[in-house]
């Protein structure tokens, strides 16, 4: 037997992969954001109003008149050493949270939107895959915890000075 | 433009520069400063701790933005 047969005879027994049409595509789903990453920053920027919180609520139960909000004032008051507290309230507050839950959603997100059928071009699909990590997702909800609150203080507080 | 100043060790980032280090040592002398700064206006212990530690925390948050965006990436697998 020649070389030339031999490798034809091989050729022909070899076991050809089955291909299940039906079986949905396999995808390399990448983040824009590095979960990891994206974890570590995102304790620094919620660990402030975390403190503010925390003193809050050490405050709130160690003083049997004061309540919620008053707590959360006299607190407000304690911090007049922090220079510029006034201009940098909202942004701790406020727009530390939500670049927390951004970047955390960038990080543990992604999203496809493509074709199924293509012959049909109005038939299209959208994935949303949202990948299990621990951190991005308790960081996450404490960043809306964190923006619940302080909205909520800030309501009641244009509230009570309008009444 | 990478910039690599920092390394990242869990939520810290560890100068393995001379910029990082300069950095380090400035936030470092500058919360001293904050915290003669504090103790100088304060009434009592509590009031310098409560102070101390937010602007702690702020040059923290200040610090680790920088680190952030100036970390030396590890080479991927």
């Amino acid at each position: 037997m020649t070389e030339n047969e031999e490798f034809l005879k091989k050729m022909e027994n070899l076991n050809v992969p089955e291909i299940n049409p039906r079986e949905h595509p396999k995808m390399v789903k990448m983040a824009i954001l590095n979960a990891d990453r994206s974890a570590a920053l995102g304790v620094w920027l919620i660990i402030l109003p975390c403190y503010f919180l925390c003193c809050v609520c050490m405050y709130y139960f160690f003083n049997a008149k004061a309540g919620w909000f008053g707590s959360m004032f006299a607190l407000v008051t304690n911090l007049d050493k922090t220079r510029g507290l006034d201009l940098l309230a909202p942004f701790i507050f406020l727009i530390m949270p939500v670049v927390c839950i951004i970047i955390n959603m960038l990080a543990i997100i992604h999203v496809g939107y493509r074709k199924i059928d293509p012959d049909n071009n109005r038939v299209r699909e959208l994935n949303v895959t949202i990948k299990i990590k621990f951190w991005n997702i308790a960081l996450i909800l404490l960043s809306v915890a964190v923006l619940l609150a302080f909205l909520g203080f800030a309501m009641t507080e244009s509230v009570s000075v309008k009444n | 433009m990478k910039l690599n100043w920092f390394t990242r060790k869990g939520i810290f980032y560890l100068p393995v520069s001379l910029i990082g280090w300069v950095l380090l040592l400035f936030a470092v002398a500058y919360a001293v400063y904050v915290f003669i700064d504090i103790d100088s206006h304060s009434h009592s212990v509590s009031d310098t701790l409560t102070n101390f530690v937010f602007n702690l925390l702020l040059i923290g948050v200040v610090y680790s933005i920088i680190g952030y965006f100036t970390e030396a990436r590890k080479p991927k697998a």
